[in-house]
This record gives C-alpha cells, sequence and structure tokens, in this order.
C-alpha cells in the first residue's frame, strides 16, 4: 500500500536528485537533459499526487538535527499538500513546456538544475514544520529564482532583475528570520503546529514583532506592497520560469505563510487590518499598473501582485479557505496565461503587446488557450477565476471586516476584467502589424497547454475533497468544509456575486465603450502616468541603492593607503576605547 | 622600590612610547618609522623589567624583556630587509609614495 | 603514544621540520641546475605536516578518552589544551595541508620556494602553540612569531613594489600592536604578580585601573590583527598582495587566531567587569557595515574578499561579545561554527581567485590584479573553478543550504536567546548586513556566468591537479557542513564551552 513518508522524501528528493542529474549530464548532451528533467519532474508531480490520498495530519517524518536547528519535521496537511501538488505538477509542465522553449538555448544545464532544485524546496517550503527548515527553503526557493531570473547573464537587465529579487526578498526574509529566532529563543523549539495552537506562551510584544516581522516577510515574496518593484523586473526570466516561479507556485509562499500562521496571529493588534490594507493596496495599485503598461509579460506580473494582492486581503479578511482556492485558482491559470504568453512570445521574438495584434488568425492555439486565461482571471463564471474571487469578496464582508476595503476590492475587479481585455485586444485582435515572421507553436508547449487550460475551466469542482482535506487536516484555523452545491449555492445566491459579476462587466464595457468615454479618460491621465512611474516606488529603490552605494564610495576616500594615517587610526581607536571603558566604568 | 623610583620608570615608559608613537605619526622615511617602532619597543622592555622587580620576581621581568628583545630584533631585520628591497624596487624610502594600495 | 610526549612533538616538530625543510631546499636549489626537477622542500613540508597532524590525533584522543583538558608545564609556562587548542590546531592544520597542495603550482616556479614552505609550516606551529598557551606572555610569544613569519609571506614576492608595500604596511601595523599588547601584559602582571590566565582569573576580585587600561591595551593591540575597524588599514593590502595560498590562510585562520588569542587574554581579566563583551559588539557593528561598504564598490576580486573578510570578523565578534557579556553560550557556539565555516568558505574563496590570477597573470609573469572585468564568463573555460568560486561565495552572502547560513544562524539565534531587546535589534541589522553582502557577492557569480567571455579567459591556462584537490575538498566541505551542520557539534561545542567557563560569571 502506499505510505506517506517515502512519498514525502521522494517528491523533494527526486527533482533535487533530478538537478544534479542534469547538471552532470552537461550541456553536450542536450536532448539527454531534456528527457531526464521531463522525467524527474514529472516522478515528482505522481508522487506529490499519490499524496493526496495518503494524507493525514500530525509529523510524518523528523530529523534531529541537535540543539540550534531543532527537529527538521515534515507534516502532509492540507495547505502544504495542496501547495506541493501544485509546485510539481504545473512544474512538470513548465518542464515539458522548456523543451520546446528552451531548445537550443546554451547553458541548459543551469537552467534544468536550478528549476529541478526549485521544485524540490518548494515543495520542502511547504511541506515541513519547523520554521528554520521553512526558512532555509524559503531562501532556496529565492536563490533558484535569482538564478533563473539572471539566466541570460550576458542582458544587464536580467542581471539587474535577478538581484533585485535576490535583494528584496532577503530584506523580507529577515522578518521570517527574526520571527524564527524569536521562536526558538522562547521555547527553544521550532515547531510551527506547536506555536499557532499555543501562541499564548510568548509575551504580546513579542508575538507581535513576529506577526508583522512575518507580515514584511510575506509581503516581499509575494511581491505585495510595498515590496512589489521586485516582480514586474523578474519578467526578464524566460518565460517557463515566469509561469512557474513567479505567478504559480513562489510568489505564492508569502499568502501560505500568512495563512498558516494566521491562527496564531489573528489576535496580534491590528494585525488582520494590516494584511487587508496590505492586499488591498498591492491589488489596486498592481491593476492601474497593469492598464498602462505595454510589455506583455509586464501586464501580466502586475496581475500577479494583484491577485496576490487579493489572496493577501482574503487571509486577512479571515478567509482562508477562500485565498487558498483562489490560489489554487490562481495558479492553473496565471501558469497558463504566462506559458501561452510564453509561446507567443517565442513565435513572434517581442514583448511588447503595441508590436504584436492580429495574432489570433495565425495562432489559434495560443489564442484559444490565452482566452481562458483571461476570462478566468477576469472572473467570468463558469472559470474557476470566478468562484474562487466570489469567496473572497464574500469572506471580506464577513467577520465584520471594513466595509471600504471590500468596496475597493470590487473596483480591482472592474479593473482586472478592462486590463484582461485590453491585453487580450493588444495581442490577438485589432491590427496586424507589418513585417512580422511568425514561428508556429511547437508540440510540447501544446502538450503542457491543454491541461491548464482544461484546468482553468474545470478546477472549481474539486472544492469539496479541497476544502474537506483542509478541514481535516488543520483543527486550529477552523475551516469549514463545503461542497459543490453548498459552493453554487453560496455562490450563486448571494448578492455580492451580482453586484462583482455587474462591476466586472462594467469593466469590459468600459473598454468597447473607450471612444465614448474620453472625458473620463482625460480625468484618469494623471493616475496613468504615476502608474507607469510605478507610484514612486522605483524611485525609493533607487534612491536606497544609490545612498548605498554612494556610502560605499565615500567611505573608501578614508582608505588613503597612507602608513602615517594607519598608525594614527590605531591611536584614535585607543583613545576612544580608554574613554568608553572609562565612562563606562 | 619606592614611589618616585616607580613614577620616574613609569614617566619614562609613557616619554618612550610617546616619542615612539609620534615618530610613527608623522615622519615619512621608511627607516626613522622603523626607528620610531624600535623606541616603542624600547619603552616595552623598560616596562617588564620594571614590574618584574616591583612584583618581586625580578628575573622573570628580566627573562621577559630578553624575549622582547629576541623578537624586536626579529621584526628589526624583517623590517630592515623590507626597507633595502623597497628601495631596490621603489627607488625611495619616503613612505608617502609607497602608498599605491589604497581604497 | 604518551599523552605528553604528543604534546610535546606538537609543539616543537613544526618548528625542528622548518629548519630541515628551508636548509634541504636551500642545498637543493643551490646545487641542483636541472629546472625541472621539484623542490624537495614541498614534499617535505607536506609530510611535516601530516605528521603534526598524528601528533595531534594522538593529543585529540587523549583527551576525548579522559574527557579533560590536557595541561602540561615546560618549566614555569603551563599550557593547556581544551576544545579552542582543539579547534585551532585542528583547522590551521586542515587548511595549512590543504594550501600547501594548492602552491606546489602556484609557486612552484618562484625563486625561494623553499622559504615559503619553512616559513608557513612555522606559523602553523605558531598557531598550535598559540592555541594551548596558558601564559599572558607566552600567548604573546607566538603570537609573534606567528606575524613575523606572515609578514615576510606577504612579501613573499621581493620584486614587487606592491607586495612589499603590503609587507612593510603590515610590519608597522603589527608591531605596533604588539608592543601595545606587550604593555597590556606588563600592567596586568604589575597589578596582579602573575601571567597564568587560571590564576589570574582567581586573583582578581575588581576591576582597577591597570587592569581596564591593560586590557584595553590589549583589546586595540589584538585588534590591529583581527582587523577591528579601524584598525584593519593593513588587511586589505596585505590579503590581496600575498600569493593567494597564503592570502586564504591569513583570511581563513590569522585573523581569528588573534581573535582566539585576545579571548585567552580578556579571560584572564573577565571579572574586572562585563563591559569587554560590549566593546567586541560595538566593533563587531563597526566592522560588518564598514566592511560590507568598503567591499560594494570594490573592482580587485582579492581586496573585495579581502573586505569581506572585516564583516565576517564583525560576525564573530558579534557572537563573542555576546559570550562574555550575556552569557550567551549558545551564541559562542555558532561564533565559533561561523570561525569554522568562514575559515573554509573564505579559503575556498581565495584559492578560487588565486587560480584565476595564477592562470591569467602570474604565470605569464605579469603581477596585474585580479579585477571583476577579468572574471566575464569565466565559467565557459574554467567550469569547476567558477562553480567553486560561486558556492563560496554565496556562502560567504549567507545564503542556504551552504555552510554560511548554517554558521549565521547558529550565531544569530544565540544572540537572538538573550533576550535582550538591543540583541534582537542587532539580529535584524546583522542579516541586512548580510543581504547587503549579496550586493557584491551576487554580481561577481553572474559575471562568471555570462555566455561571452573575456579576451583574458580565453587566453587563459589550464588549471593545474595540485589546484584542484584543495578545491575539490573545501566546495565539498562547504555544501556538505549546510546540509549536515550537526557533524561538527563535537568540535564547536567544547570549544564554546571552554570559552564560556572562562567568562561565565
Amino acid at each position: 500500500m502506499l505510505q506517506i513518508e517515502p512519498l514525502v522524501i521522494i517528491t523533494i528528493l527526486v527533482p533535487w536528485i533530478g538537478a544534479l542529474v542534469v547538471w552532470l549530464i552537461g550541456d553536450r548532451h542536450e536532448k539527454i537533459q531534456h528527457v531526464c528533467a521531463v522525467v524527474f519532474s514529472t516522478t515528482a508531480a505522481i508522487s506529490s499526487i499519490a499524496m493526496l490520498w495518503v494524507y493525514r495530519s500530525g509529523t510524518v517524518l523528523s530529523f534531529s538535527m541537535g540543539s540550534s536547528y531543532g527537529n527538521f519535521s515534515f507534516v502532509t496537511d492540507g495547505l502544504g499538500l495542496f501547495l506541493a501538488t501544485v509546485a510539481t505538477v504545473i512544474g512538470a509542465l513548465t518542464i515539458i513546456f522548456s523543451v520546446d522553449y528552451m531548445r537550443g538555448s546554451a547553458q541548459l544545464g543551469r537552467y534544468y538544475s536550478f528549476v529541478l532544485f526549485f521544485i524540490g524546496a518548494m515543495v520542502g517550503l511547504v511541506l515541513t514544520s519547523n520554521l528554520l527548515l521553512m526558512f532555509i527553503f524559503w531562501e532556496i526557493t529565492a536563490l533558484c529564482s535569482y538564478a533563473l531570473i539572471s539566466f541570460y547573464n550576458d542582458d544587464p537587465k536580467a542581471v539587474s532583475g535577478g538581484i533585485k529579487a535576490l535583494i528584496i526578498t532577503q530584506v523580507g526574509g529577515l522578518g521570517l528570520l527574526l520571527a524564527a529566532a524569536l521562536m526558538y529563543a522562547y521555547t527553544g523549539s521550532f515547531d510551527i503546529n506547536i506555536f499557532i495552537s499555543n501562541p499564548s506562551l510568548f509575551p504580546s510584544n513579542i508575538l507581535g514583532v513576529m506577526a508583522f516581522g512575518m507580515l514584511i516577510a510575506a509581503a516581499a515574496k509575494s511581491a505585495q506592497f510595498p515590496f512589489q518593484t521586485w516582480l514586474p523586473d523578474a519578467m526578464e526570466a524566460p518565460s517557463p520560469i515566469s509561469a512557474l516561479i513567479h505567478a504559480a507556485t513562489m510568489v505564492n509562499a508569502g499568502v501560505y505563510l500568512l495563512a498558516r500562521f494566521y491562527p496564531a496571529f489573528k489576535d496580534v493588534p491590528g494585525w488582520t487590518l494590516s494584511v487587508m490594507i496590505v492586499g488591498m493596496l498591492s491589488a489596486l495599485m498592481a491593476a492601474l499598473m497593469a492598464l498602462v503598461a505595454n510589455d506583455l509579460k509586464r501586464v501580466l506580473a502586475y496581475s500577479t501582485v494583484s491577485q496576490l494582492g487579493y489572496m493577501v486581503y482574503a487571509v486577512g479578511a479571515g478567509g482562508i479557505l477562500a485565498s487558498q482556492f483562489h490560489l489554487f485558482s490562481h495558479s492553473v491559470f496565471k501558469a497558463l496565461l504566462f506559458l501561452a504568453a510564453g509561446a507567443v512570445i517565442h513565435s513572434v521574438g517581442t514583448r511588447d503587446m503595441r508590436e504584436m495584434g492580429g495574432l489570433g488568425k495565425e495562432l489559434p492555439f495560443a489564442r484559444t488557450v490565452f482566452i481562458i486565461g483571461s476570462l478566468a482571471l477576469a472572473g467570468i463564471p463558469i472559470l474557476n477565476g470566478f468562484w474562487s474571487k466570489e469567496l473572497i469578496l464574500e469572506a471580506g464582508l464577513e467577520h465584520g471586516n471594513p466595509i471600504w476595503i471590500y468596496v475597493v476590492m470590487l473596483i480591482v475587479a472592474g479593473l482586472t476584467a478592462l486590463y484582461t481585455i485590453r491585453c487580450v485586444w493588444m495581442v490577438f485582435y485589432g491590427e496586424k502589424k507589418q513585417g512580422q515572421h511568425i514561428h508556429p507553436i511547437g508540440r510540447n508547449m501544446k502538450i503542457a497547454l491543454t491541461p491548464l487550460a482544461i484546468g482553468a475551466l474545470t478546477t472549481w469542482i474539486l472544492i469539496g475533497p479541497f476544502s474537506k482535506m483542509m478541514s481535516l487536516s488543520l483543527p486550529v484555523h477552523f475551516i469549514q468544509e463545503i461542497d459543490l452545491g453548498q459552493l453554487f449555492n453560496h455562490v450563486v445566491f448571494a448578492p455580492a456575486t451580482w453586484i462583482a459579476l455587474a462591476v466586472i462587466a462594467l469593466g469590459i464595457m468600459t473598454w468597447f465603450g473607450k471612444p465614448a468615454l474620453s472625458g473620463i479618460q482625460e480625468i484618469l491621465k494623471p493616475i496613468a502616468g504615476i502608474a507607469q512611474e510605478s507610484f514612486g516606488f522605483e524611485r525609493i529603490n533607487k534612491f536606497i541603492v544609490d545612498a548605498t552605494q554612494g556610502m560605499g564610495e565615500n567611505l573608501r576616500t578614508t582608505q588613503t593607503g597612507k602608513l602615517n594615517w594607519n598608525v594614527f587610526y590605531i591611536l584614535v581607536a585607543l583613545v576612544v576605547v580608554f574613554a568608553v571603558l572609562m565612562i563606562g566604568a | 622600590m619606592n614611589i618616585s623610583t616607580s613614577m620616574i620608570v613609569l614617566t619614562a615608559v609613557m616619554g618612550l612610547f610617546g616619542i615612539g608613537l609620534y615618530c610613527l605619526l608623522i615622519t615619512r622615511n621608511l627607516i626613522r618609522v622603523l626607528v620610531g617602532l624600535q623606541i616603542m619597543v624600547k619603552g616595552a622592555m623598560l616596562v617588564l623589567v620594571f614590574v618584574g622587580q616591583s612584583q618581586g620576581q625580578p628575573s622573570l621581568g628580566q627573562s621577559m624583556a630578553l624575549t622582547v628583545i629576541v623578537a624586536d630584533t626579529i621584526v628589526a631585520v624583517v623590517g630592515l630587509a623590507l626597507a633595502v628591497q623597497v628601495k631596490r624596487s621603489i627607488g625611495t624610502l619616503d613612505i608617502a609614495d609607497i602608498s599605491k594600495l589604497k581604497r | 603514544m604518551d599523552v605528553n610526549t604528543a604534546f610535546s612533538w606538537l609543539l616543537i616538530f613544526p618548528m625542528i621540520s622548518s629548519a630541515v625543510i628551508y636548509l634541504v631546499g636551500r642545498t637543493f636549489s643551490r646545487s641542483v641546475k636541472i629546472e625541472n626537477r621539484t623542490n624537495p622542500a614541498r614534499w617535505l613540508a607536506l609530510l611535516a605536516l601530516l605528521v603534526t597532524g598524528v601528533f595531534l590525533y594522538f593529543v585529540i584522543k587523549n583527551v576525548f578518552s579522559t574527557g579533560q583538558t590536557h595541561y602540561q608545564n615546560f618549566g614555569e609556562v603551563w599550557f593547556r589544551f581544551d576544545g579552542i587548542s582543539l579547534l585551532l590546531s585542528l583547522l590551521v592544520l586542515v587548511l595549512g595541508i590543504l594550501v600547501t597542495i594548492y602552491s606546489f603550482t602556484y609557486v612552484g616556479k618562484e625563486p625561494g620556494e623553499e622559504k615559503f614552505y619553512a616559513l608557513l609550516v612555522i606559523m602553523i606551529g605558531a598557531i598550535n602553540g598559540l592555541g594551548c598557551a596558558l601564559d599572558l606572555f607566552n600567548l604573546w610569544v607566538w603570537f609573534e612569531v606567528m606575524t613575523i613569519s606572515s609578514i615576510v609571506l606577504v612579501a613573499f614576492y621581493k620584486d614587487q613594489a606592491a607586495s612589499l608595500e603590503a609587507g612593510v604596511k603590515y610590519l608597522i601595523q603589527s608591531a605596533t600592536g604588539s608592543v601595545m599588547v606587550v604593555l597590556g601584559i606588563a600592567l596586568i602582571f604589575l597589578e596582579t604578580g602573575t601571567l597564568n590566565i587560571e590564576t589570574l582569573r582567581m586573583s582578581i576580585s575588581s576591576p582597577t585601573p591597570f587592569l581596564i587600561i591593560g586590557g584595553a591595551l590589549m583589546v586595540i593591540g589584538f585588534g590591529v590583527k583581527i582587523a577591528m575597524v579601524p584598525l584593519h588599514t593593513w588587511l586589505p593590502d596585505a590579503h590581496s598582495q600575498a600569493p593567494s595560498g597564503i592570502s586564504a590562510m591569513l583570511s581563513g585562520v590569522v585573523i581569528e587566531v588573534g581573535l582566539i588569542a585576545l579571548l585567552r587574554a580578556l579571560g584572564g581579566i573577565a571579572l574586572s567587569g562585563g563591559r569587554w563583551g560590549y566593546l567586541l559588539i560595538g566593533f563587531g557593528v563597526l566592522n560588518m557595515i564598514v566592511g560590507n561598504l568598503l567591499a560594494l564598490r570594490q573592482k580587485e576580486v582579492k581586496r573585495m574578499l579581502a573586505y569581506s573578510s572585516l564583516s565576517h570578523v564583525g560576525y564573530m565578534l558579534l557572537g563573542f561579545g555576546v559570550l562574555i557579556s550575556l552569557n550567551g553560550l549558545m551564541a559562542g557556539v555558532g561564533a565559533i561554527f561561523h570561525l569554522i565555516t568562514h575559515g573554509l568558505m573564505k579559503s575556498l574563496a581565495f584559492l578560487a581567485a588565486g587560480v584565476f590570477l595564477y592562470n591569467f597573470h602570474i604565470s605569464k609573469g605579469s603581477h596585474k590584479p585580479l579585477i571583476l572585468d577579468d572574471l566575464n564568463g569565466a565559467s565557459r573555460k574554467y567550469p569547476f573553478t567558477a562553480f567553486a568560486f560561486s558556492i563560496a561565495l554565496l556562502s560567504l552572502g549567507g545564503l542556504p543550504p551552504l555552510a554560511g547560513f548554517m554558521s549565521k544562524w547558529q550565531l544569530l539565534a544565540g544572540v537572538a536567546q538573550t533576550q535582550n531587546t538591543i540583541m534582537i535589534v542587532l539580529v535584524v541589522f546583522a542579516g541586512l548586513m548580510s543581504v547587503l553582502s549579496l550586493g557584491y557577492y551576487a554580481p561577481l557569480v553572474n559575471r562568471m556566468y555570462r555566455k561571452e567571455p573575456a579576451a583574458i579567459v580565453m587566453e587563459g591556462e589550464p588549471v593545474s591537479i595540485w589546484m584542484y584537490i584543495p578545491m575539490v575538498i573545501l566546495t565539498l566541505a562547504v555544501v556538505v557542513l549546510g546540509f549536515v551542520p550537526s557533524i561538527l557539534y563535537w568540535l564547536t561545542g567544547p570549544a564554546g564551552y571552554s570559552l564560556f567557563i572562562f567568562f561565565g560569571q
């Protein structure tokens, strides 16, 4: 019979072994590398799907690491397990996609190794119940993300994008590091489940520090306000990477973290409100930026930030199930969108939407799947995005949450529909541009895209088992089990749904009615300008970087290299130390 | 040893130390810098002999001072050898000119 | 073997063998005119270090079987072989052997090869002795031997202006520092009448001005060697100009040895107040920030690595400071673990940088420094070296799952364990500094994986097998320690505890 313990190990280690194997094969045997990567990632995907049948709550595996590292233990509860499945399945599909996308690319070994390394680390991140180990996996995913964003090292934009992503997620990671250190300092253990069942063990101020530390970590990882700037720049990565890491898996880690620790922190004053506001601001600003961006992948990146904002908001509003369900839907349709966009970019050779247009006839398959993804993103029934987004909006009305945040989120739903249709229109419809040479879409690309498109249409049917798994295995999260009929009743007969649909419809109509609305456009122009400037956050980033570099440069001038000065520094240090000791005494 | 002697010795030590440090701070000729170093070390030797004496373990103090002399001689030898090489390959002993490595 | 004999030989053997290495090597290089014969000095050096390792093994075996520290005296001078000695001897011997092997090629064509090996062996011997010295003055003597040998090694390329300059600066500043140490020792002796650290500890009851001044002089004196900011000015010069194997030793062990010496010395007078730890923490903070900022805009690879050593010493100072002033045993153990991992990864970084430097410049008779642009696309021609260098850099930057992360983590967790608000702020600060350091490590890694290699890379010579061996071993060590940090508990635990009992109130 299937056992859960070996499956956990297989799902984490098989991709890692695969990474090693692909790297050792060497770049001279490209074919074997492709085959190996596909085989290893598919094995992991199958093993993680198998886990869905044998999951159970409680620690399944534990390795003692001694004093300051705690027990490296793994649990297979609903929250982690479904993310592990998403990571491996979408990972396998992106690798299949990559076979066509990356064919003939140099340093293929490095590419596949990091992707496989990432998949294993992502699975580890969501399955471990040791906060330190979670942090380790957290950082490994950041490392892989950095390495893959700057995969094209000759391109300075790719390099700076990678380093930016690395630095920002690391700064955020400090919040997690601090939380882990404090957890260890006050309990001597790293076990997450013990912690979330008894948060009262901690003094309230320490718990507050941990709560907000985790919020910072989550915001940086999920590209939320005020750390959202790295994700658009991360689009220099090859498209499959954007689909896997920057849409479907790694960026969800922040939401996962918040959801995981929600029971412990929900009573920290101001925390849930802060989470909701962070989600709201990210959703709103990113949607506005998506509206004015012209780079296809950047539009998708902004929309990822925006949708992640929804999930963060849902966690803050207490709708863990809603946020996780939207995470699930989003992973599927956003991976689909990115891969389809990758296929389009691969065919056309540009990412600028103004140079596309009228591609629908040449690339009918891409058009079909892209539109399915877009409709899901816009929240059109009956696609999966619709159900999960409605659940989120409903959660926003429960638990006495502030109504104004809900209203903003509603407006964002309209904006989402607007920028989605704009994007689809600019790429596939409108007039055809001259002088384009269009490659056909490869077979492996289609193999990867088809299941995702089917998924975007159907994953909402899984709400029954999904919520059952969550509610059974997460006792302290108090998640309610709902089946398909309840979901249907819940959504269809709620007035909120119809309001949301009306807003979405309004968004779509705005696009078609835009000549008539030129007055409103004029009013919105300044906002568009600010949105194009990323609301000044790029400038803040640049200022910090420049200030640090300038400080380094200025400090260098104190290193005169003259012996007299060096001896003088020694004397100064001596005097200062004397003074400090005398005052201290 | 009475108080005044101690004071005299300690003042001498401070003086030697100060002269040496001053020399290190302002002179630019490498040989003079080494001489300044030597003066500082002489202060250290003196203080070692003195503390041995005042703790009633004169032989220990003296042996320590001797060890310092040996170590210091080696430092001086290495320093002077370097100075010779510096003169040969750079052509100057001015330490302001031996400051290509910086920043 | 009897433990007393083994211990005596552990101290004496490197000194004797160093003389033998020099004499044999010198005779050989004078008498044999055939160019292609290898100098036997290198094999003798390797043999000497291996034999020293055997003596060390017997001492360790005894210490572990009895479970007690080993005391031994030569006349009035006492030695104590405890956790710290064990750690230091083992680290220096392992790195020494690797560097010796590495240098077979690196200094193989230089005149005066035998001097290099003789001095290297003497330096390692001195560090062995320093780790066990229980007498303040004796500590200073070993320290001085180590310093002098390392000065000559830094100025090994005695026709190169830059390396002479580095040697001169190193000499003057170290000598200034060591005079201060002597003065400090004298003042402490004047106050207490003893030099034995353990007796000293018992004879002190209250802080007196002489003790504080003496302690301050020792902090500054050893501080020059530890490269505490702003006493660090010799370090980037010396580390960048020395032959790369020596850079690895200097950065990986020698500056840390200064730290251990300082801790030993302070251990004697620690009861004169708890402020010494705060002083070290202060210097640690300064070191982290200045080291990182100076490295940020650095164009020369080895100088950048040298400045990064400053920031890593800062982490250790922080850990040891917490151990001293706040009774943080865990932080001390973490600092010791970081000392080991830093020794391994920084050596690896210097050795890998040395491979590039040697094959791009030195083997062609040029002594230009290795600048960042030289490394563009280096992975094309030197895949393994570039990989090892990347591992070392990312580990230095504290990225899991590499050794550097694990040790930083242990250190910071220990600091947080004090539950002191300022210390918790410092944890965040140290983490931030670690992120800042990625600002200069990461671009370097990216550089090496460009597709278009620099011209100098394609003209580079192939790497010799002797350079590969130590790099492979160190790379493995850095990766394995990242996955299973617990395999070094037997080493870090006792070492931390040895320090702790000195400072524990």
